[in-house]
Order: C-alpha cells, then sequence, then structure tokens
C-alpha cells in the first residue's frame, strides 16, 4: 500500500479579482503537512487575500482550493477546518481570555462537556504560557499577551492549518523576536502547519521551512530560504531575499556549466546559471547577481586569491565598520557603484580608507546569471 | 363599496388640511396648550421665572385667547386692518385649563372668553377686570337676552359680556342610527347596547357626569354623594362600550368611526352643514344650556386695544358674520336681526322652546367640586 | 494676585465650565423638584391650586390613581421592548446590509418624520388605524370588527412609530463601529452567521440598545398626549391624571404627590437598570472600544 502525502492546503491556478484589479493571479500552491510556511512579498502583491481565499472569507475568482485533499471551494468558513490569527487579534472585547479561548469549542455540535472544555482551556493557555489568565479581561493584557490569546484561541481548534497575517507587526523588536522564536517551538510542539504572511523578508528567512515569494498577484518562487537566497529564481527573488549587485548584461554562449556575460563597454564577465530555472539563452538580456559578502577586495589585482576570474579597479566611496565585518561602497567607472562586505582580517579592522583605490573581483560561481524578472 | 369604506388620499389630506386651519375641537389642543401650562404653572410658582411682560403693547398686539372654531378670520383681519393692531390668537381646551393658567399668572392675555360659571370664580380670585361699559359702545344692555347675561355681573359691577349662547346635546349619525334616540337614558343605554364601540362622550367632567346625571332624572348640577355614585356606576358599565372619551368627536365623526357623541352647538351646526346625515339632539330629560362672554384679565397689557376688539366683535354687523362662522347664536337681538333666515330657523342653533325649558345653566359649584374630578379620574382609569 | 496659583487657576476654570450646566441644572430641574416635593405636602385652596399645609394624605390618596401608576407601568415597559424590537433589525439592516451611499439617505429618512409636528402625525395614526384604515383593509382578509383605534394597542403602535428613531440612533451607532473583524474571527472558528449575530454582534450591541430603551422608556412614562390621541382618552397614563389635576381639577398638592411619586419610580427603575447595565463592565468597555 503506497500513502502519497496529502497537502494540508492545495491551490490549484487560483485568482481572485476584485473588478479590473488581479489580486491573485493563477497560483499554485501546496502546502505540505506539518510545515512552516512563509508568504512573503510587498504591500499590495496579495498575501492577505490568499490568507482569506483559504479561511473562507473570500472565494477565488477561478481555480479550486483544497484543504486536506478537499475540494472546499466555495465552502463557508465556519465549515472550514483551519483557523486565523488576526493582525490585530480581534479578540472578543465582551468575552474574557478563558470564554475567548474556549469560543471555537463551543461552538461544537454536540457542545462538548464543561469539564472538557475547562481542561483544553487550560492546556491551550499553558501552551503560550498563559497559565492563570483565564478570568482576565483582554483589554488588560498586553500586546504580546494578546497575540498568545489569540494563538490559543485557534490552536484549541486543533486545525489542519493556522494562518497568520502578519501577527507580529504589531509588536516592538525585541517581542517581535522573542514571539517569532515562541512561535517556532509551539510549531515544532504543536505540529500543526503554520503559514505566515509577512514582508519582512528576515522574519520569512529565519522562521521557516519554506517561503513562497509572490509579486503582483503571481507566486514567483517557493523554496527553503537557502534556495531562495543562493538560487533566485530572478533578480526580483536576490534583491527581496537578501542583498545583491545587479550587473546588466546580454548572455553569451554557456560551456560546462558557465555563461559569459558581456557587461558595459565590452567587460566580461563569467557566472552560472541559477538551479532554480533554466539557463538563459545567448543573446537574452540578463542580469549578473553577485552577494556583497562574496566580492573580494585587495590593495593589488595579484593580491586577489586564484580563483577570482573577474578583476578590475574601483575607489572606495563610503565604509561601515559592522563589527565582523566591514561594508564598502566602491564606485567603478563603468559599472556604477557596489556594495562589498569584507570579513575582518586579523587585526587589521580597516584594511582600506576612504578614497582608496582597489582591485574587487568575484569567482565565477559566485556571480548568478538570472533573468531580469 | 370600496370607496366608501377605505380613506381615500385625499380624504387624508382633507383632514389635515382641517387640522392645520385650527378648524378642530377644544380638546385637539390639549396636547400644545396642555405643555404651555404646564410651564406656566411652575413658572408661577416660582417668581424668578415669570416672563417678561408688556411687550405686547410696545408691539401693538393684542392677545385673544378663546376657543378654536370661534371666530370668523375675516373679522379678526378687518380688526387689523382697521386699527393696526394684530391680534395673537390662543385657543383653549377647557375652562379649567384657562382657570389654571390665569391661576398660575402672567398670562401676557388681553381678551379672553369664560363661560358663564367660571365668572364668579375668576372675579373671587380678583382674576378679571370690571368693565367700563363706555369703553364698549356698541354693546347695549337693552338688547340681550336677559336669560343669557347675568352671570356677567357681580353685585353690579359688570365683568363680562356675553358673545353668545349654545347648548350641550349629542350629535347622531343617522346613516348608522336607526334608533331615534331622544333623550339621555335613550343615549346611554344604546351606549351599552346596539351602538357599543361607536358613542363619544367629552373628556369633561362637567357635561359627561351631568349627562350621567340627567338619566336618573337628577340635576346637571348635582353635587349630592349618592346621585353622584349612581352616575359613576353607569358611566363604568358604559366605559368599555365607549368608541372614545375625548372633546374632539369631530374628526371620529366625519370619517364615521364614531356614530354617537356628546356636543356643542356650534360643532352640531359645522358638522351638519358638512354632513347632512348628522343631527343634532337635545336631551328631553334636560341637560346643559350655557354663554361664553369677553372677559378682559387682571393686568393685561394692551387693555386699550382689548376694549376696541370686544367692542368691534359685538358690532351686530360684524357679530352677525361671527354667527354665521362659528353657528352659535348670539344673545343680541339687534344680531340675529341680521343673521340669515336659514339659520334663525336652524332648530340646532335654535331648538324648540319646550326642550330648552328643562336646560340648566352650569354651576361653579359644579366645576370645582373635587368629588366630581375625582370621579371623573376613575371613569377615565378604569 | 499676579502669582495666581496654576491649580486655583484650574478649578476657576473647571468652575466657569461646570456654571452654565451647573445653573441649568439648579434652576430648571433641582429647584422645581424641590417646589413639586413641597407642594406635594400642602392642601388644595378652595378654588383649586395650593394652600400651604403640612399633611400626608396626598401620598396616602396615592392609590386613588393607581390605576394610572399601573397603566403606565405595564405599558411603557412593553412599548418600551417593541420599540427595541422593531428598532433593532432597521438599525441593523442600516449599519450592516446598507450601501454606504444609501445609508446616509436611509438615515435622514428615519429622522424625516420629526420634522413634522408630533400631533399632526398622531393624527395621521388616528385615520390609519381607524376604522377606514387598516381594519376596513384586514376586512378583506376576512379578520372583521377589529378595533385598533383607543385601545392600549394602538398606543403602542403609536409609541413604536413615535419612538423609534430614538431607538435606531444609539443602535445604529453601535452597530456601526462593530468591528467586523470580530464576526470574521467568530466564523473562523466555526460560528454561522446567526451564531456569530448572538454571540458577538448581539452583546457588542447591548450599550446602544439600553440606551435607546432609557431614552424611550422615560419619555412614554411621562407621556400624555398619545395615550390621549391614539387611546382616545380611555387609556389613561399617570401623564394623563397629572394633566387632569393640574389642569382640571386643580388639585396641585395631589399632583404633586402623584409627580414624586412618578419621579421616584422612574429613579429607582433606572437606577437599576444603570446597575445592571454598568455591571456588565465587558460591554461597557467594548462600547467605548
Ligand atoms: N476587498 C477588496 N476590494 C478591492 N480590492 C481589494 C480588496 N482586497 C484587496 N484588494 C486589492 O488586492 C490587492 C492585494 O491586496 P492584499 O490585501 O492581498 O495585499 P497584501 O499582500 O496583503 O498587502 P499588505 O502587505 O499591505 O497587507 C491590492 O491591490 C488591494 O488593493
Ligand atoms: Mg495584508
Amino acid at each position: 500500500m503506497t500513502q502519497t502525502i496529502v497537502p494540508d492546503i492545495s491551490f490549484r491556478a487560483v485568482s481572485k479579482r476584485y473588478g479590473e484589479v488581479r489580486a491573485v493571479d493563477r497560483v499554485d500552491l501546496d502546502l505540505p503537512k506539518g510545515s512552516f510556511v512563509s508568504l512573503l512579498g510587498p504591500s499590495g502583491c496579495g498575501k492577505t487575500t490568499c490568507l482569506r481565499m483559504m479561511a473562507g472569507f473570500e472565494q477565488p475568482s477561478e481555480g479550486e482550493v483544497f484543504i486536506r485533499g478537499d475540494n472546499v471551494t466555495g465552502v463557508p468558513a465556519y465549515k472550514r477546518p483551519v483557523n486565523m490569527v488576526f493582525q490585530h487579534y480581534a479578540l472578543f472585547p465582551h468575552l474574557n481570555v478563558a470564554d475567548n479561548v474556549s469560543y471555537g469549542l463551543r461552538q461544537r455540535s454536540p457542545k462538548p462537556p464543561r469539564e472538557a472544555v475547562a481542561k483544553a482551556v487550560d492546556e491551550a493557555l499553558a501552551m503560550v504560557r498563559l497559565q492563570g489568565y483565564g478570568q482576565r479581561r483582554t483589554w488588560e493584557l498586553s500586546g504580546g499577551q494578546q497575540q498568545r490569546v489569540a494563538l490559543a484561541r485557534a490552536l484549541i481548534n486543533r486545525p489542519a492549518v493556522l494562518l497568520l497575517d502578519e501577527p507580529l507587526a504589531a509588536l516592538d523588536r525585541k517581542l517581535r523576536h522573542d514571539m517569532q522564536i515562541e512561535l517556532q517551538n509551539l510549531q515544532r510542539n504543536v505540529g500543526i502547519t503554520f503559514l505566515l504572511v509577512t514582508h519582512d523578508q528576515e522574519e520569512a528567512l529565519s522562521m521557516s521551512d519554506r517561503v513562497c515569494i509572490m509579486k503582483d498577484g503571481r507566486l514567483v518562487q517557493t523554496g527553503t530560504p537557502r534556495e531562495l537566497y543562493d538560487e533566485p529564481v530572478n533578480g526580483y527573488v536576490a534583491d527581496f531575499v537578501g542583498k545583491s549587485n545587479f550587473f546588466a548584461g546580454i548572455a553569451g554562449n554557456a560551456r560546462s556549466g558557465l555563461i559569459d556575460v558581456a557587461l558595459a563597454d565590452g567587460m566580461k564577465a563569467t557566472g552560472r546559471a541559477s538551479r532554480s530555472t533554466v539557463s538563459p539563452e545567448a543573446g537574452e538580456a540578463v542580469l549578473v547577481s553577485v552577494r556583497p559578502e562574496q566580492i573580494r577586495l585587495a590593495a593589488a589585482e595579484t593580491d586577489l586569491p586564484n580563483q577570482v576570474a573577474f578583476r578590475t579597479q574601483a575607489k572606495v566611496l563610503n565604509r561601515i565598520f559592522l563589527g565582523e565585518q566591514t561594508e564598502y561602497l566602491v564606485a567603478h567607472e563603468k559599472l556604477g557603484e557596489f556594495m562589498v562586505r569584507s570579513p575582518r582580517q586579523g587585526n587589521q579592522a580597516l584594511a582600506f580608507e576612504i578614497g582608496d583605490r582597489v582591485a574587487v573581483g568575484w569567482p565565477p560561481d559566485a556571480a548568478l546569471i538570472l533573468a531580469k524578472d | 363599496m370600496a370607496d366608501d369604506k377605505i380613506i381615500t388620499p385625499q380624504k387624508f389630506i382633507e383632514e389635515l388640511r382641517r387640522f392645520q386651519k385650527g378648524s378642530v375641537t377644544r380638546r385637539h389642543f390639549l396636547g400644545v396648550t396642555g405643555l404651555g401650562v404646564a410651564t406656566a404653572v411652575l413658572g408661577g410658582a416660582m417668581p424668578g421665572l415669570k416672563p417678561r411682560k408688556a411687550y405686547a403693547a410696545l408691539s401693538g398686539t393684542v392677545n385673544l385667547t378663546t376657543w378654536p372654531n370661534y371666530h370668523n378670520q375675516e373679522n379678526l383681519d378687518a380688526f387689523t386692518k382697521k386699527t393696526g393692531v394684530t391680534i395673537n390668537m390662543n385657543v383653549f381646551g377647557s375652562n379649567e385649563e384657562m382657570l389654571a393658567k390665569l391661576q398660575a399668572g402672567s398670562t401676557g392675555w388681553d381678551v379672553f372668553v369664560p363661560t358663564n360659571y367660571t365668572i364668579s370664580t375668576y372675579k373671587g380670585l380678583d382674576l378679571i377686570e370690571p368693565l367700563d361699559l363706555k369703553l364698549l359702545p356698541n354693546y347695549d344692555v337693552a338688547s340681550q337676552d336677559q336669560r343669557f347675561t347675568s352671570e356677567g355681573t357681580i353685585d353690579g359691577t359688570v365683568y363680562a359680556v356675553p358673545k353668545n349662547w349654545g347648548t350641550t346635546g349629542f350629535v347622531i349619525n343617522t346613516k348608522n342610527v336607526t334608533q331615534n334616540p331622544t333623550s339621555w337614558k335613550e343615549f346611554w343605554d344604546l351606549t351599552k347596547g346596539p351602538l357599543s364601540g361607536r358613542v363619544m362622550v367629552h373628556d369633561y367632567q362637567l357635561t359627561t357626569i351631568g349627562n350621567a346625571l340627567k338619566y336618573f332624572g337628577y340635576s346637571f348640577n348635582s353635587n349630592d354623594e349618592k346621585q353622584l355614585a349612581e352616575a359613576e356606576k353607569l358611566m363604568l358599565e358604559a366605559k368599555p362600550h365607549l368608541f372614545a372619551i375625548n372633546s374632539d368627536y369631530q374628526p371620529s365623526m366625519r370619517n364615521g368611526d364614531a356614530w354617537v357623541s356628546v356636543a356643542w352647538t356650534g360643532d352640531a351646526t359645522q358638522l351638519h352643514r358638512d354632513l347632512p346625515e348628522i343631527q343634532y339632539v337635545l336631551g328631553k330629560e334636560g341637560g346643559e344650556i350655557w354663554t361664553d362672554y369677553f372677559a378682559i384679565p387682571k393686568g393685561a397689557a394692551n387693555k386699550d386695544a382689548a376694549y376696541a376688539l370686544i367692542d368691534w366683535l359685538l358690532t351686530p354687523e360684524i357679530n352677525a358674520k361671527e354667527v354665521q362662522a362659528h353657528g352659535y347664536p348670539s344673545t343680541d337681538a339687534r344680531t340675529n336681526k341680521l343673521v340669515s333666515k336659514e339659520m334663525l330657523e336652524n332648530p340646532i342653533l335654535y331648538p324648540a322652546k319646550d326642550l330648552l325649558t328643562n336646560l340648566e345653566f352650569g354651576a361653579a359649584a359644579t366645576l370645582t367640586n373635587p368629588l366630581r374630578a375625582e370621579i371623573m379620574a376613575r371613569f377615565k382609569s378604569a | 494676585m499676579p502669582q495666581l496659583a496654576p491649580i486655583s487657576r484650574s478649578k476657576t476654570v473647571t468652575a466657569l465650565l461646570v456654571a452654565p450646566a451647573g445653573l441649568f441644572f439648579f434652576f430648571l430641574l433641582v429647584l422645581p423638584l424641590i417646589v413639586v416635593v413641597i407642594y406635594s405636602f400642602g392642601a388644595r385652596a378652595d378654588a383649586g391650586g395650593y394652600a400651604p399645609a403640612f399633611t400626608l394624605d396626598n401620598y396616602a390618596n396615592l392609590p386613588a390613581r393607581g390605576q394610572a401608576f399601573f397603566n403606565t407601568l405595564t405599558l411603557a415597559p412593553l412599548g418600551t421592548l417593541l420599540t427595541a424590537l422593531f428598532a433593532y433589525p432597521l438599525a441593523y439592516f442600516l449599519a450592516v446590509k446598507a450601501s454606504p451611499k444609501s445609508r446616509t439617505l436611509l438615515l435622514v429618512l428615519v429622522i424625516v418624520p420629526f420634522w413634522t409636528s408630533q400631533l399632526l402625525r398622531y393624527y395621521a395614526w388616528i385615520m390609519i388605524l381607524g376604522s377606514k384604515g387598516i381594519p376596513s383593509w384586514l376586512a378583506y382578509l376576512g379578520i372583521s370588527d377589529l378595533r385598533i383605534i383607543n385601545t392600549p394597542w394602538a398606543v403602542l403602535i403609536g409609541a413604536v412609530y413615535g419612538f423609534l428613531p430614538l431607538m435606531v440612533l444609539p443602535i445604529y451607532v453601535s452597530l456601526e463601529k462593530l468591528d467586523k473583524r470580530l464576526l470574521e474571527a467568530s466564523a473562523d472558528l466555526g460560528a454561522n452567521s446567526w451564531r456569530s449575530f448572538l454571540q458577538v454582534t448581539l452583546p457588542l450591541s447591548l450599550p446602544g440598545v439600553a440606551t435607546g430603551s432609557m431614552l424611550v422608556f422615560i419619555l412614554l412614562m411621562g407621556e400624555y398626549i398619545l395615550p390621549q390621541l391614539l387611546g382616545g382618552g380611555k387609556v389613561f397614563f399617570i401623564g394623563n391624571a397629572l394633566v387632569d389635576l393640574f389642569l382640571q381639577s386643580r388639585n396641585w398638592p395631589f399632583g404633586a404627590a402623584v409627580s414624586t411619586a412618578l419621579v421616584a419610580i422612574m429613579f429607582v427603575t433606572i437606577v437599576i437598570y444603570m446597575r445592571f447595565v454598568l455591571s456588565r463592565g465587558d460591554v461597557r468597555r467594548a462600547a467605548l472600544v
């Protein structure tokens, strides 16, 4: 007997239109069981709309939604086994903490017995470390505590998927960091699939097993944080996930996995295609993407390591001391300005001064040749 | 048939127009005026809150307090045209309300229209001015029917001059009422029997209790406790069968909800004029006859204008036009000569002599008897 | 003088701010009430009015108006309840279902009747409820000889009609500011729309219902025009008893005693009611959020 693992939620060519606006455009998506997935993208790209179609607050204009293999397209929110944590928590102001948390259980028919509800509430509150807060009024709680009540209120129902729409956006930096860790632990402990909407790329990369990147209603790339960082499908993803330097050029011929690119003013560079997508054709306009930490700096070109194939000269415009690293902004007369991050070298904390002429370069496998979009 | 039963939009608007014109009976205005009096009562209790008087004189306005449907607007307009004094008319619901307001003080009235049985009370409370007949050249004592004018004069001093007289009987819609009642006994018996739900009585203890007393043949003015107890019993028996207890009976009579109602002469004239099937009956056991007077309250601000107005309205040519409009008979022989023959022969205004002989004038004590007030309250709240 | 302490200055300001309302209340509420209470221990002057005395007779005599108290104390709460029952769906429609564009227009339509005289509107109802109005239509449906006008039912219908806007507006306000996300949260947690209404919308709009009910109840308790016109004088409220006592029989001391009793009953009712409403601190808080 073979057992195919059914995803907790699947989108099949789901679109959502509001008049002329295509808020979500032909999205295919699978949330594997027990995973922690982030939906990442700039404001207005359709993240919330996706979430609301999963919860059942909106119905797709086209396409189908599956929850654990069941087609739930058209099924109203109250009949779906998913729960949501709202951005501003949406706790019921007329109910105390315990009644908020037990709300979902009390909607079931037949109604579970009182003692069972009380026990479940205690467990749920313990899970979010709010033991003994049951009789409190929700408005007496701090923002972080309210956040945890909202979590307990959703998790007590043991949903197939927990949907979180920017749950941490309203918290201050320190609290947000604590909650990120807490969320991760919680997810591991309960084993429920979490879908986190965020436009904070650091949050997405640090917390999730998988990240889905959206742009203008479309899903651009899905993968592990490492895949997105190392193998972006295009310049948009490379730029969104971490910092990168981009140099425009025209792709040349590919040979043994490497591609030559003609840069401005007859300069040439070599790099590799992303493993997430097909190699660009010869003659195609491309971007050469190089992460700042992969660019090497030296006093003279001869000081650069051997594997550095692309070498040139540039001038230091600015530098920022970051402790273990120093970030330089350098200017190249043809390639323009770009960013370099150098690790600290011995005691020589700040190797170069502003105005110094330096040698710069990178090895071929540090340069990704990407389609523009 | 359908048109006959359902109120048409036109009819509805007509009714509203009537109301807006003020062509409605006394009780209509209880709502509005009642409020005014309530404020006056409290205001009178607290000297600091009394409104400023005397601006009436400065603005050349005369404040006339009277009953609804009681004047010919043409006459009032002509007065203003002649003298330049504008008339500010104020209509009231009952004699008690007038008394209550005058008792509370600071009415700002210049002329008012009390009914015969209240004048001695006003005099006793020192609320009205003695009248200087020299200032009323058009009033001629000699041409007055003495039967209707005696109560305006107390101890030889004239406090009020008669406006018109009238009776209190009942109107019946002969389209619906075939029994042809002629007595108060029949009135009450029909109420409790075949006409259940179709009869109205006044929200006025004087007439309602008085006419219940007539059922037993007692005096309209009886203050005898035993007799009053019998009247109360009759009233309480009849109450569930009444259509309404309301002195504003014209609308219900006109739209056919009510078929019978206790009524005053002028209302009967007006109803009959528009709906000939409505007839006026004076109970043969008797009932009430009354006179309304013009009087000037103590402290009237614009006395000169007050005299001028009274004199104007008592001028026979003018008074005849008044009678033509309100449908109450005049006390002045000179006026009667000028009233149309049709009116003079109208039995509603001038009932047969034998019917008049049994009628009684209301007495001051009848109005102020606390027991009667309590009986009325018990009757209404039962 | 120049170095006026800030505290005393702010006290002066407070005093100035409170003064108009304070004077208003003192002269138009407290003082008249004191006069009324003093009168209630007096005697009726022979020709009516007030004669100074100290007697408890007027209070001992209150049972003489027991029926009026009974009528008022049954019909006023019933009228309030009916008004709330009619007003709630209307307010709900306006706040939740109506499109924002038509909402303003509809709200204005709710208030428009207030622009004409109350008396005129009740006269219209006399005709609508009279035998040629609604009862004649019902006759076509086989319900004959139904009498509405001049019954307590007519008074209740008039109360619902007359006071509807006073009830609709506060409920509308409390429904309109209700956070729609709470309803999504409720649906998300498995409640269908009816249960969401019962468990979220209704409790959170109770402050509006409480405010509206209070307004309507107080006004109904003092009503006298409505029972006079639509009750045909056969439905007798305390207000009618007072009108008669002050304006007809001019028994001011007894009228004052009845007034005092009415004020006392209203005061106690309102205190109990407010206690109940305010004790639901969650609802009150929710109303503020
Ligand atoms: N109810 C609606 N009616 C019309 N347009 C809508 C509606 N909801 C969303 N949109 C539009 O759909 C697009 C996607 O909106 P959505 O809320 O999904 O973005 P988002 O990715 O969640 O943005 P943010 O990060 O700012 O929350 C936007 O252009 C938005 O204006
Ligand atoms: Mg969003």
